[in-house]
């Protein structure tokens, strides 16, 4: 393909008397391309489109929002884990002391006030982590994998994990 | 309508039920205006620089259609013709009009206009998604998704009678509820997985059509199809979010079926 | 509709497409999320339209192999977690098993979320050292594992000694 200057190449030729004073509002400036000039315009035109709202406007429903609640009490519950374990290894290599005596007798400072609502802000993820694992596991079977499934087992995952938090907090 | 402009003036000289189905009529009644406000998402590839913002715009819904795609046209119509949407049958079975309205994925000419007049409704396009223009998204890569699982009849061999290849009614029943797919990706857009790993995760829709082929008694690649599945991402980055199934405008259930993709791939 | 697609072309276009226009458009920002991710392909297209989108090969390892693992894991740690709160105490050798299992069920999870957020074609090495500080984590606690069992009460026993206080 013969690449011309958008001058050149006119859909109409020049205007003539016949073709009346409004001709030369009828050309058409046309640019031959190639294949390969036409996907680099596309891939210009792909480079500065915007990625539409995702998060910020997705209706907030029981199925994502208990899905991310698992992760992030996951999450927490895992760092938490980490944490306990490689400081008691690390421990002596850092010069920290870190033992059940000491930890139970930082806890045992904290005043009674804030002692219960501390207990209930821990017990909670480990419940509620715990019931929906079982909840996902259920669904592993293919079981209760419908909407209607997924809001009871959602809503019965919740009342439990609540429930037995508090009983946790009180022990 | 010219039986009723007749038969106001020869009411007074002939009795009406001659008339047969002619009779007066008061002058129709303008029912009482019922302005909603929708905000809109708006961006311009001719003007790129700019960002994407939500429009307002204002649309009388006792002139109106009652789905949102009724009002889609009717503001483009009459107050901004450069808005752009895709559409096409306007009965839900095209899949074109999919796009995110007061926060779900559905398709617009199925969901009716939320009557309360006192909200905004908000419409964006399916999210996560590289946006064309205003509520077009690009669909490319969904569409190369779908390629990749060979989403055709594999078989050795033809039939013995060399006819039709022959399926039990039990069979046929394990399809119902897969083969209804319209490919619209309001699922596919609606899980966070997707949102993340668009690249690499094949989506629910993708997924469910790749089942609907497993269990096709009538296709023999079975084993190959489970293959193409054998990584970590393609298929395991679905954490049975459900908010596929949620989604759909179809009530399909793309999370059902990935799940037993997966219970068919393990040992259980 | 032809002007617009060859917009981009034309000597206007380009020179309105000032430096600081391109700095705040949006592909520009989006490489500027953080240092060592890989540029990705405009539209995060690969190939033409029309070529289907890439089929990894097949590894059951990372594929049904882990995802049952998870779920073997997980089925065993279920009448391990609600012994400790049925009896009082458990033996160190339960809970020292645990303790492990916990840490592996943690470290799937993590390998899950690393996976999801601090993907490999995006991050490239990130993700491999993001792996390799997860494997270290789970070594270094394994090993404080051990040292809980045989110098301490144990790990339930902290954390009941915790509660209790």
């Amino acid at each position: 393909m013969i690449r011309t200057i958008a001058q050149q190449s006119f859909r109409v030729a020049r205007p003539s008397l016949r073709q009346g004073p409004l001709a030369a509002y009828r050309c058409l400036q046309t640019q031959t391309t190639t294949p390969a000039e036409a996907l680099d315009i596309l891939n210009k035109q792909r480079a500065l489109r915007p990625t539409s709202p995702h998060l910020d406007i997705y209706q907030p429903q029981l199925t994502w929002y208990l899905s991310g609640l698992h992760r992030v009490t996951g999450v927490a519950l895992g760092g938490a884990l980490y944490a306990l374990l490689c400081a008691y290894a690390a421990g002596p290599a850092l010069g920290i002391h870190i033992d059940s005596t000491t930890l139970a007798h930082t806890f045992a400072a904290v005043p009674l006030v804030a002692k219960l609502p501390l207990k209930a802000l821990v017990a909670f993820p480990f419940t509620f982590h715990a019931f929906n694992g079982v909840r996902h596991l259920v669904w592993d079977f293919t079981k209760e994998l419908t909407v209607k499934g997924v809001y009871r087992t959602g809503y019965t995952v919740l009342g439990l994990s609540v429930l037995s938090a508090a009983v946790l907090a009180f022990i | 309508m010219f039986a009723l402009r007749a038969s106001r003036n020869v009411l007074k000289s002939r009795p009406v039920f001659a008339r047969g189905l002619a009779s007066t009529a008061e002058a129709p009644k303008v029912p009482a205006p019922r302005i909603k406000k929708f905000g809109i998402y708006r961006w311009n590839p001719d003007t790129p620089e700019k960002k994407p913002e939500l429009k307002e715009y204002e649309v009388d819904l006792s002139q109106c259609g009652p789905m949102v795609l009724d009002a889609l046209i009717k503001i483009k119509n009459e107050q901004d013709p450069t808005l752009t949407f895709r559409r096409s049958c306007r009965e839900g079975i095209c899949g074109s009009c999919a796009m995110n309205i007061e926060g779900r994925n559905t398709l617009a000419c199925l969901c009716r206009i939320n009557p309360d007049i006192a909200k905004e409704e908000k419409i964006y396009p399916l999210p996560h998604m590289f946006v064309v223009r205003d509520l077009v998204p690009d669909l490319t890569q969904f569409y190369k998704q779908y390629k990749s699982i060979e989403p055709y009849l594999q078989r050795d061999e033809v039939p013995a009678d060399g006819k039709e290849n022959l399926q039990s009614i039990a069979d046929r029943r394990k399809l119902d509820g897969l083969y209804e797919c319209i490919l619209c990706a309001c699922c596919s857009t609606s899980c966070p997985s997707y949102w993340w790993n668009q690249q690499e995760y094949l989506g629910p829709a993708v997924l469910m059509q790749a089942y609907r082929w497993m269990i096709d008694s009538r296709d023999e690649a079975t084993a190959k199809r489970q293959q193409m599945l054998e990584n970590s991402m393609s298929l395991y980055r679905c954490h049975t979010i459900m908010n596929c199934a949620r989604t759909c405008p179809k009530g399909l259930n793309p999370g059902l079926a990935i799940a037993k993709i997966k219970r068919s791939m393990a040992f259980v | 509709m032809l002007r617009s697609t060859l917009r981009l072309s034309t000597p206007a276009f380009k020179a309105g497409m000032t430096p600081q226009l391109m700095m705040r458009s949006p592909i520009a920002m989006r490489n500027h999320k953080m240092f060592g991710t890989i540029p990705q392909p405009p539209g995060g297209i690969v190939g033409t339209v029309n070529d289907a989108a890439p089929v990894p090969p097949a590894n059951p390892t990372k594929g049904s192999y882990h995802w049952t693992f998870e779920r073997i894991l997980v089925v065993g740690l279920i009448p391990m977690t609600v012994l400790p709160f049925a009896t009082g105490s458990i033996s160190p050798v339960l809970d020292a098993t645990l303790g492990a299992t916990l840490l592996i069920h943690s470290q799937l999870g993590f390998e899950s979320c690393i996976t999801d957020y601090i993907p490999k074609r995006v991050y490239g090495s990130i993700h491999n050292y993001a792996m390799y500080l997860l494997y270290g984590g789970t070594v270094v606690g394994l090993y404080g594992l051990y040292k809980l069992e045989t110098e301490d009460v144990g790990l339930t026993g902290t954390i009941k000694k915790i509660w209790n206080a």
